[in-house]
């Protein structure tokens, strides 16, 4: 049944121009596994038949189940393109086979993250999308973040063969629908297009947009159509795709093209005349039983032939998926649309390469990436743990961009807390095998070279969720850069086992569900609570039923119930200059807390502003964009929490001598402060620590870390609480697509569970609103389930963490909204009941009564008058 | 009554000074600081000789519970016993300053400290500067301010005592980070420590403050009846094994015809050899060009 071997596929692997690197992505349920069918069947893994049905990609029990995607599958397709078919292809090939390697994503927002590993080791995207429901949220957030990786899409509309068979549209009407469609994707990628990529819009005209009904295996471009009538009307090929498409009319009678419609009443729209129309004719004759018309159509566009006689037993719905299958096969369309326009390897990593690599872009590692040159420097990256069959192991599943990966290979493992020049985070060991992925099956091969996906046996002790591999002995090599998701894992459970013997099977089963999933965390509180931490309900749902039968071998577990993760931050600037002491007494710090600007938390979110950044180029951007001093936004000691969080501490000093001495136990001290904050040890966020002054002991031995650290949390904490603290929460936005009789419900639903509404919107030419609202994520638990109750099942939300939300009651004042919220957390968390008071942090300055700085000069100073004689 | 701040002296139990030991007698409660120096002896011999139980407060007990330690100090004698003098190398005003707020009235008795005790190798005390810490390098903190003093202290020709560190039940700074409290091992640093520390920090910096030929002078346990200096050039300081702790190390400004005179005695090349040790053998035979 395979139409193809291994070894062929490990051949094809040499051909970097001939490989092209995709995965599929689009919002929930618009087709995406199903189309990937497809594609499959063409390539012979299944067969035709049950193409559309089997969801090949789909692996696991429950996401056949649920009919959803949960986990990205790649899968390795080998195809050969009839010469013919690459008539006029410019770009570099070797020979007519080509290798596509196909990564299969999750629709749903809670798998995200997946999405994001995915996008990272290929190089095209095919965006799927559902010609009635159109560009929805999940559509924008993959294509941002497929641009956002340099990622160049192709489209297909999907789902047309409800057009014919249930809606029945006629075809003006359907070539509006798919038109707005095409626009609506057009606007978004405008939206984030990024220079290096060039227009990455698409258009059908130019065969970069296919139309396809992925459940019955058939598809089509307008080159396909183009061709047939080519001949026909005597012109260019290229010439009939633009006719085929947009405000072009032909009036047969005439015999004439125009762009406006005439009034004849034979005048129709290219399209719909030599597109829609002959589908309909040929779909309707199938479906009415009409074979004589049918196979009198089929004979002319010499389809016919290609029906075995069996097929032409079938009756309805069979005959006519067969017929369609024929005609215009699925396979054929997409593949010929994604070789002729997605890059190959050797293309695409020209211009990645610039937003892959972590190092300098000159060095030999940037230049083998470059080159896509497999006989340059191994560079690899490990975008996810693919958990093996052997229970407990796990491929790491990745990409290679420079040289080669062989089985039995020495590599250098080099996680994401690795810093060049030290040997944090780093490993050297041997790969055990390299294997292909092929949906559910893997194949073992000698060697991989760059430009392919890959999957590796034996390292999965050393790489928790992601890592770069090099060769052993290049230690000047850089990491390639770490992904950026566009979910958060803000909402939690805490687990235990219901047998209290079975705790090392939850501490080890934890280990296994972080690796296996690329975003979730499992962390362990000061309580001895075991958290896990997801993007939403779905995910976590997923997470733990992963977790109990497949990482703890079906021990059962106690879940409680969500809890969502808030953020400290600050409303205004610290009343006064907080000062501590050390332990000692002999070191004081002085300094305050104040908000970051607006939006300037979410640069750093986005990665815009970030501690590796050039310090010149983040000035630029801090002075223009947020009206900093420049010289003061030189002076950014760190971010945080975890180095790159958005909180920054400012030295504000002047003239302080040895301040370097303390910087490093300033920064840790703010790496805790921030994870940690004072009202409720959740996270801080927006928070600027300025660092006026600094009073030191004259000897190095006296402000070690041990004086300074404990000394400049508390200061931080006392910054913060003179500073307006408030509690920030985590925000959805929530797209809710309904008719409108079951808008009350929607409506009141929201009401009872603090949403706003923003948008409404009617779909053009369907009866159906498009909603948009905030809706607080603590809100969301049983949200779904509500709401369909709520409007009988009419109503389907899907939530994407969009934004943190100011809370406006004070937390220090008892009995108010987020006081009683920071009970709770810190209840939950077995911290002392109330937070501490700021007289706890502050020290007060013992000889100074009311005179003020001038006397903390005359007593403190001469520990520094080291003046030189 | 009175909260006593006693020095100890150096050495070992026998140390402290007549009107110290009387001050003790008379206390009620009696601490002994055990982390900004060490005394030579176990706090059983102090135990022994005072005939009184002694407290053993660590850095978290002054720094942090220092009411503790003045609590009935009003009503009672409190002593408090400082390794060395009480306003020497270390520093316990804040302690001094505390009291007096709550009205306890202070008596500080001294004693010796190795700020004078220095004095034993012959190198005037006149002619001393600034003194520095020279503490242990880790990987990330590496503070090297102590170099721009001995480079002043250098320019004007006086000489630097250099105090080297220890380590006494310090949280790690790892811990430290994460709120919990994990503590290293003690830890002294030796003169050989110390050499390799001041030579790195002169190649960083270059600028000549001091080199490895610069006349320098090793002490190990001033005040002791096994009291061992060593002088010579930087380097070959670090091949001698002083034996253990506490070491200090002088730099050496310039010398007076006497200071060199009594140097004499402690050349690396002389004791060196005589006092035994494959290290110092070594070290020996590096030439020792006394730098006039």
């Amino acid at each position: 049944m395979v139409k193809f071997t291994i070894e062929e596929i490990r051949a094809l692997m040499e051909y970097k121009n001939n490989i092209r690197n995709m995965s599929v992505i689009a919002h929930v349920d618009h087709g995406k596994s199903t189309l990937t069918d497809s594609l499959v069947a063409a390539a012979g893994i299944i067969a035709m038949e049950q193409a559309g049905d089997q969801r090949l990609t789909d692996t696991r029990a429950d996401e056949q189940e649920r009919g959803i995607t949960i986990k990205s599958t790649g899968i390795s397709l080998y195809y050969q393109m009839e010469e013919e078919k690459l008539k006029g292809f410019t770009k570099e090939r070797q020979g007519n086979d080509f290798l596509v390697n196909l990564i299969d994503s999750p629709g749903h927002v809670d798998f995200s993250s997946e999405v994001t590993a995915a996008l990272r080791i290929t190089d095209g995207a095919l965006v799927v999308v559902d010609c009635i429901e159109g560009v929805c949220v999940q559509t924008e957030t993959v294509l941002r973040q497929a641009l956002g990786e340099r990622i160049r899409p192709v489209m297909t509309v999907n789902k047309i063969d409800r057009c014919f068979l249930e809606l029945m549209l006629d075809p003006e009407e359907a070539f509006l629908s798919f038109r707005r469609v095409v626009e609506n994707a057009n606007v978004i990628m405008a939206t984030y297009a990024d220079e290096a990529l060039g227009d990455t819009q698409v258009y059908p005209e130019a065969g970069t947009v296919s139309f396809s009904a992925g459940l019955h295996g058939w598809a089509f471009t307008l080159t396909v159509f183009a061709k047939l009538y080519a001949k026909k009307f005597g012109v260019e090929e290229k010439r009939m795709m633009e006719k085929l498409w947009g405000d072009n009319f032909f009036d047969p009678a005439t015999k004439k093209w125009t762009n406006k419609p005439t009034n004849s009443a034979t005048c129709k729209r290219g399209f719909c005349q030599f597109i829609y129309e002959p589908i309909k004719t040929v779909i309707e004759a199938a479906m009415n039983d009409n074979k004589e018309k049918l196979f009198g159509l089929l004979e002319k566009l010499e389809v016919l032939k290609k029906l075995k006689p069996e097929d032409k037993e079938l009756m309805g719905k069979p005959l006519m998926k067969r017929v369609m299958q024929s005609w215009l096969p699925a396979a054929d369309a997409l593949l010929e649309m994604m070789i002729w326009h997605l890059p190959s390897p050797a293309m695409a990593q020209k211009y990645r390469v610039d937003v892959l690599y972590e190092g300098p872009l000159d060095d030999a590692y940037a230049t083998a990436i470059r080159n896509c040159d497999p006989d340059g420097p191994l560079m690899m990256y490990v975008s996810k743990m693919i958990p093996a069959s052997d229970k407990g192991r796990f491929y790491a599943f990745g990409r290679v961009f420079a040289g080669r990966i062989a089985t039995g290979k020495k590599v250098r493992i080099m996680g994401p807390n690795y810093v060049p020049g030290t040997k944090k985070d780093l490993y050297v060991k041997t790969v055990q095998r390299t294997v292909l992925c092929m949906g559910r099956r893997q194949e073992a091969v000698e060697d991989v070279p760059c430009g392919n996906t890959v999957a590796l046996v034996g390292l999965d002790q050393f790489i928790t969720k992601n890592a770069t591999l090099c060769d052993e002995k290049a230690e000047d090599a850089h990491t390639i850069k770490a992904m950026k998701f566009s979910v958060s894992p803000v909402v939690r459970v805490a687990v235990e086992p219901k047998v209290a013997s079975d705790l090392p099977k939850l501490v080890e089963g934890l280990k296994r569900l972080a690796k296996s999933d690329p975003m979730v965390q499992c962390s362990i509180e000061e309580t001895g609570e075991h958290i896990i931490a997801g993007a939403g309900e779905l995910h976590l749902e997923i997470c733990l039923k992963d977790l109990q039968d497949d990482f703890m071998g079906g021990a059962e577990i106690r879940v409680s119930e969500p809890v969502v993760a808030f953020r400290e931050t600050v409303q205004g600037t610290s009343d006064h200059v907080v000062m501590s002491k050390s332990p000692n007494k002999h070191n004081r710090l002085y300094l305050q807390a104040r908000p970051l600007e607006d939006g300037l938390a979410e640069a750093i979110d986005e990665g815009k502003i970030g501690p590796r950044d050039d310090p010149k180029v983040r000035s630029k951007i801090l002075s223009e964009e947020f009206g900093w001093d420049k010289e003061i936004a030189k002076k950014i000691w760190c971010f945080g929490p975890d180095t790159m969080g958005p909180n920054m501490m400012v030295d504000m000093t002047k003239g302080v001598q040895y301040l370097n001495e303390i910087k490093d136990s300033c920064v840790a001290a703010f790496q805790w402060a921030t994870k940690e904050g004072v009202m409720a040890e959740e996270n801080m966020r927006g928070i600027a620590f300025e660092i006026t002054d600094v009073v030191m002991h004259a000897d190095a031995i006296h402000r070690g870390g041990g004086q300074i650290i404990p000394t400049c949390r508390r200061a931080m904490y006392a910054a913060e609480l003179t500073a307006q603290p408030r509690l920030l929460e985590p925000t959805y936005l929530v797209e809710i697509q309904c008719p409108e009789q079951a808008m009350g419900g929607v409506y009141s639903v929201l009401n009872q569970k603090r949403g706003m509404v923003f948008e409404e919107m009617q779909r053009p030419g369907t009866p159906i609103f498009n909603l948009k609202a905030y809706l607080p994520v603590i809100e969301s638990f049983g949200f779904t389930a509500t709401l369909r109750a709520a409007t009988g099942g009419q109503a389907f939300p899907q939530c994407v963490f969009d934004h943190w939300e100011l809370m406006g009651a004070d937390p220090l004042q008892a009995g108010s909204q987020t006081n009683t919220i920071v009970l709770d957390i810190r209840k939950r968390k077995g911290l002392k009941p109330e937070p501490s008071a700021l007289s706890e942090y502050e020290d007060k300055e013992r000889d100074r009564p009311g005179k003020g700085w001038v006397v903390r000069e005359k007593v403190t100073r001469p520990g520094k008058t080291n003046k030189r004689p | 009554m009175v909260f006593y701040i006693i020095g100890l002296g150096l050495s070992d139990e026998r140390d402290i000074t007549v009107k110290g030991l009387e001050a003790v007698k008379r206390s009620e409660r009696v601490y002994l600081e055990a982390y900004t120096s060490l005394l030579l002896v176990p706090k059983e011999n102090l135990e022994g000789f005072y005939g009184k139980e002694v407290i053993v407060a660590d850095r978290e007990m002054v720094e942090m519970e220092a009411d503790k330690i003045l609590e009935g100090a009003a009503e009672r004698d409190v002593s408090f016993l400082v390794v060395g003098d009480p306003f020497g190398a270390t520093t316990h005003t804040d302690l001094e300053l505390r009291a007096r707020s709550q009205g306890i009235p202070v008596r500080v008795v001294h004693n010796a400290s190795i700020m004078n005790a220095v004095g034993a190798t012959g190198l005037q005390l006149y002619r001393f500067g600034e003194a520095v810490s020279i503490v242990f390098f880790t990987d990330t903190w590496r503070p090297d301010s102590f170099y721009d003093r001995i480079a002043a202290n250098r320019r004007a020709g006086l000489h630097t005592l250099c105090l080297l560190d220890i380590k006494v039940k310090e949280p790690s700074l790892e811990s430290l980070a994460r709120g919990r409290k994990v503590y290293e091992p003690p830890r002294f640093m030796s003169v050989a420590t110390a050499v390799q520390q001041l030579l790195e920090v002169e190649e960083r910096r270059g600028k000549g403050a001091y080199g490895p030929e610069t006349l320098a002078v090793g002490v190990a346990r001033v005040g002791s009846e096994s009291q061992r200096i060593v002088a010579g050039p930087l380097a070959a300081l670090a091949d001698v094994d002083f034996g253990p702790p506490l070491h200090s190390l002088v730099i050496a400004g310039e010398t007076h015809p006497i200071e060199q005179e009594y140097l004499k005695q402690f050349m690396v090349d002389k004791v060196g050899l005589a006092a035994a040790g494959a290290a110092a053998d070594a070290a020996g035979s590096g030439g020792v060009a006394v730098p006039q």
